[in-house]
């Protein structure tokens, strides 16, 4: 790539990141607003356990002063969050941060693992009707991904499990637990179920096609035939890369609440069961600290989305 | 012995169906042109008298339903002899149940896998298509440069990148753009209609092809960008000798470009030959859609003559509700008592009134 | 082979046929399917509210644990409490009617009025609408649901607000792209020039004549939506709670009983998810692809 198509580019990818930071900077104020006006102030709560982490140990929770104007509680709270210090759980005690990110981690794995399991049905579905219109198969398929997508995933988990633990005799309830026959397999169902289940797939393969089929109707397209090249290689970028990626992105914050309801069924340590027990034991650091993170994962999404976007597309970066 | 012409279509017809109408839209019916080697041909017409349509049908590009449903279109090349729409009768069938207009049965999608290899090896290679609008007609996503290496590399026998580059930096030379070198690597928006069409005739031309079709090349350009690259093509003709059929509604694009004139009103042909018979002015035998057509240019000598612009009365013929009789004969002002009663109920035939020139009209058939 | 057909030439200018000849089949019947479903959803409610159930949903009868449907007038059988599922699943249906219906209220009134202040006036009040959507997109919003029922209490009401907070992004970016494309046409421009007032351009001309079906269509799909927030969290034990029945909790509570082999009452209200959602998202899909598409020439 030339080096003067370069600079702007970086340019535009600065002005992402500085939106990106703009919006979980209100993604903070929102958590905020909400847990300072709920009833019982929690917010104070949160706020001692922070400072408290700040200084010496847990005893001092009382010592500890909050301060009165909620702007000052706002601001010293936001400090507090960029330096890492998501305040402690009420529960356990232990420090939000490094607690969420160590079950973030199996949530990660899920929601990547189903977003690939999505794709790979939903591609071909999607590219096929795209290309051979309205036949027969297509029509089987649409239907079938409306009944997929209007399952509840929940009930869907029970079937899951329900067949794996009689036709293959797995107990799939135990993590990482290596007295089963054919653990593997444990790793994979909620990913299956989750990709299948949680209603994504409709809304890809329908997205998809669409921005396919546009592309397809383009001028540029009908030059490309004219002049003998293949049709796939030249909408590859605007029908293909551009919108998977857009769908990723957009997809991401629906993945992460199906999985809060699929690590319910499978009892897989996520964040997303994190955050049913913090709701549970009204433990405000943790669900705060889990919503955060979560918008995080979602913007990092949607940022990736945008310096794709911005490589692959000459009108973006030649203003 | 006579060289059979590059490009012959006998009859070709071309019809849309609108499902909100029910109803056939005629958009070529029965339409037969032929271009020899060398010749340009210009057609013209109206929007919606179908030149568009016989283009790309030409080129098999048509996808809305059914699209070509009948006629003859026979290339003769160095390479290739052979009737673009053969065989496809097995996907298409015409019938007429009573109290039916025309009903056509179509295998839409037998009817494109065999049509696109039916012109694999054509498209792009024995016969060139440049579009009108060219900014939107490049791919926006690849290099200009890049386009025209693409359309080198599949096309020639030239296989290496190298080659093919310094092949279309010649083409990009021909087309007088301005340093090829730094437009090869240009984005297609970064830069003018102007430049996007030469580089768009460049990648056409740059496979050496047997017939290039040109549709509408300068509408949508400024005016003088449009003689430039009329200029340009002028020029093109005579060192490279390519053979053409030009699309325009503008008849002094045609007149400047084109040897042999076709004139083409609601689907059909109804005139054509020589273009220094049809295009003169004033000349014994001609169409009166082509003398009101001539006459409504907004030149000097017409204002002068007669103070305002002449318009031909009526609206463009709608394809769906083709009258009986001679489809213009609503529009015409040149209507005798003679030929009246002809003229409204008979489609006239084509018949040659000078050498190589045919007229579509019963002024010139002798009862 | 397709058949295309022409009877006639007297092809009047504006004759159009029928929208139901114009549409695709496939449309059709989904839209028909869909239609279907809101009907029979809204007469079980109506039933449910007059209380004109077969059996009482709450009554519980040892006798008759877990039988299969069709049981001694049991139409769809009873759950493991010998209660009556079809009841059930009636009453079922107040758990999201109404707070569904608030939900679509809040989505669209408050999408629309950001839709047109974008839209219609657009700059500083675009840059400051694009961020609010962007910043609301950002939240899962079951894990919003989850902060919000931790910090305030699990009423589904207040659970409903916030799905319809959630959803105005979308309300909001449909009717501006509707503006944007009236502006496009120069629509908008030609009404101004006329005379007309702010007002009525957008009410009349805007809103009802260009976005209603945009409208309709989301008001299914919120629909769908709020139907699969509240079972989602009356299963995972928020929002309604036993013996209330809700369909996500009918689902829960049938849960162990599935793993010992008896699907049925963990199934019932499954089904009825499953074929309720597909219903609205069918009715909205269809008719997006009947209103908004226009496919035929």
């Amino acid at each position: 790539m030339k080096l003067s198509a370069i600079r702007p580019i970086l340019f535009l990818i600065c002005k992402e990141l500085a939106i990106a930071g703009l919006l979980l900077l209100g993604v903070s104020f929102v958590v905020f607003i909400i847990l300072i006006l709920s009833p019982g102030d929690p917010f104070s709560l949160l706020l001692k356990g922070q400072m408290a982490s700040n200084t010496v140990g847990a005893g001092t929770l009382e010592a500890v002063k909050v301060p009165a104007a909620w702007y000052v509680q706002y601001l010293s709270w936001l400090s507090n969050i960029l330096r890492g210090n998501f305040g402690t759980s009420i529960r356990t005690g232990l420090p939000v941060l490094s607690e969420v990110v160590r079950v973030g981690i199996n949530t990660l794995y899920l929601t990547i693992g189903s977003m690939l399991v999505t794709l790979l049905l939903a591609v071909p579905i999607a590219l096929f009707s795209a290309r051979r219109g309205m036949t027969v198969f297509n029509w089987t398929s649409t239907i079938f991904t409306y009944v997929v997508s209007a399952l509840p995933v929940f009930w869907f988990g029970y079937i899951v499990i329900y067949i794996s633990m009689h036709q293959f005799g797995l107990f799939p309830l135990a993590f990482g637990s290596s007295s089963q026959k054919i653990s593997w397999l444990y790793f994979i169902l909620p990913v299956f179920v989750l990709g299948i289940g949680n209603g994504t797939i409709s809304e890809v393969v329908r997205y998809l096609r669409e921005e396919m089929e546009r592309v397809f109707s383009e001028d540029y397209i009908r030059l490309a035939r004219a002049k003998g090249a293949s049709i796939w290689k030249h909408s590859l970028t605007e029908g293909f890369l551009i919108p998977i990626t857009e769908i990723i992105a957009s997809k991401i914050p629906f993945i992460l609440g199906g999985a809060v309801v699929v690590e319910q069924v499978f009892n897989w340590p996520g964040m997303g069961r994190m955050a049913w027990q913090a709701a549970q034991d009204r433990d405000y650091p943790l669900i705060m600290g889990i919503t955060i993170v979560a918008a995080i994962i979602v913007r990092l999404g949607s940022l990736i989305q945008s310096v794709v976007y911005i490589i692959v597309n000459p009108r973006a970066s030649q203003e | 012995m006579s060289i059979a012409p590059v490009l012959q279509i006998e009859n070709l017809r071309t019809y849309f169906y609108s499902r909100s109408k029910e109803a056939f839209i005629r958009s070529v019916d029965g339409v037969s042109l032929e271009i020899d080697k060398g010749e340009t041909l210009g057609i013209v017409g109206e929007s919606g008298s179908g030149k568009s349509i016989t283009a790309l049908s030409t080129m098999g590009l048509i996808s809305a339903e059914p699209g070509v449903i009948i006629g003859k279109i026979r290339l003769t090349t160095e390479s290739v002899q052979k009737d673009l729409l053969q065989d496809l009768n097995n996907y298409v069938k015409i019938d007429r149940s009573p109290g039916m207009i025309m009903e056509v049965y179509k295998d839409n999608s037998g009817w494109q896998k065999y049509t696109d290899r039916m012109m694999r090896g054509i498209r792009g290679k024995e016969i060139s298509m440049i579009f009108q609008n060219p900014k939107v007609s490049l791919n926006p996503f690849i290099t200009i440069g890049k386009q025209i290496t693409e359309s080198i590399m599949l096309n020639t026998p030239i296989k290496n990148r190298n080659e093919a580059k310094e092949r279309a930096l010649y083409w990009l030379e021909q087309v007088k753009i301005d340093s090829p070198r730094l437009r090869y690597n240009n984005n297609p928006y970064g830069l003018s209609g102007g430049m996007c069409q030469r580089a768009m005739i460049a990648m056409a031309l740059s496979s050496e092809p047997s017939l290039l079709i040109a549709d509408e090349p300068t509408t949508g350009l400024d005016a003088t960008i449009q003689s430039k690259i009329v200029g340009l093509l002028a020029e093109l003709k005579s060192s490279v000798g390519v053979t053409a059929m030009l699309i325009s509604h503008d008849i002094n694009v045609i007149m400047e470009l084109s040897d042999k004139v076709a004139v083409m009103y609601g689907g059909t042909v109804l005139e054509h030959g020589p273009a220094k018979d049809i295009l003169t002015e004033g000349s014994l035998y001609k169409h009166p859609y082509t003398e009101a057509l001539l006459g409504s240019i907004p030149n000097e000598q017409h204002i002068r003559e007669k103070g305002y612009l002449q318009a031909i009365k009526g609206d463009v013929l709608d394809t769906i509700n083709i009258p009986e009789g001679c489809r213009f004969h609503a529009r015409c002002n040149k209507i005798t008592d003679r030929t009246r009663e002809q003229c409204e109920h008979i489609e006239p035939d084509l018949k040659e009134v000078s050498p190589g020139h045919s007229v579509m009209c019963w002024l010139f058939v002798d009862s | 082979m397709k058949r295309y057909s022409q009877y006639s030439t007297n092809v009047g200018d504006f004759s159009d046929v029928p929208f139901w000849k114009k549409a695709g089949t496939m449309d059709l019947v989904y839209v028909s399917y869909g239609i279907f479903i809101v009907i029979l959803v809204i007469v079980s409610y109506i039933l449910g509210a007059f209380n004109l159930l077969p059996f009482d949903p709450h009554e519980i009868n040892l006798k008759l644990l877990m039988a299969p449907p069709k049981t001694a007038g049991h139409i769809l059988g009873t759950d493991f409490m010998g209660r009556d599922i079809l009841s059930r699943l009636i009453i079922g249906i107040q758990a999201y009617f109404l707070p569904g219906l608030l939900a679509i209220a809040i989505a669209l009134v408050i999408g629309t009025c950001f839709g047109i202040l974008a839209g219609y006036w657009g700059g500083g009040f675009d840059t400051a609408i694009t961020y609010i959507s962007n910043l609301l997109n950002s939240f899962p919003r079951l894990v919003l649901i989850l902060l919000m029922v931790a910090a305030f209490k699990p009423d589904i009401y207040y659970i409903m607000v916030i799905v319809g907070i959630t959803n105005v992004p979308v309300v909001a970016s449909l009717i501006k792209g509707k503006i944007q494309f009236l502006k496009q046409k120069y629509f908008i421009e030609a009404a101004t020039a006329l005379g007309l007032k702010n007002r009525i351009i957008i009410f009349k001309h805007i809103l009802w004549h260009n976005c209603r079906s945009v409208l309709i269509i989301q008001a299914t799909l919120g629909m769908a939506e709020a139907i699969l927030m509240e079972t989602s969290l009356s299963y995972l034990g928020f929002g309604v709670q036993e013996p209330v029945p809700s369909w996500g909790n009918m689902v829960l509570s049938g849960a162990n009983y599935f793993m010992q082999g008896k699907f049925w009452p963990s199934t019932a209200p499954a089904l009825a998810i499953l074929f309720t959602i597909m219903g609205f998202h069918l009715l909205g899909d269809g008719l997006n692809n009947i209103l908004e598409m226009k496919r035929s020439k």
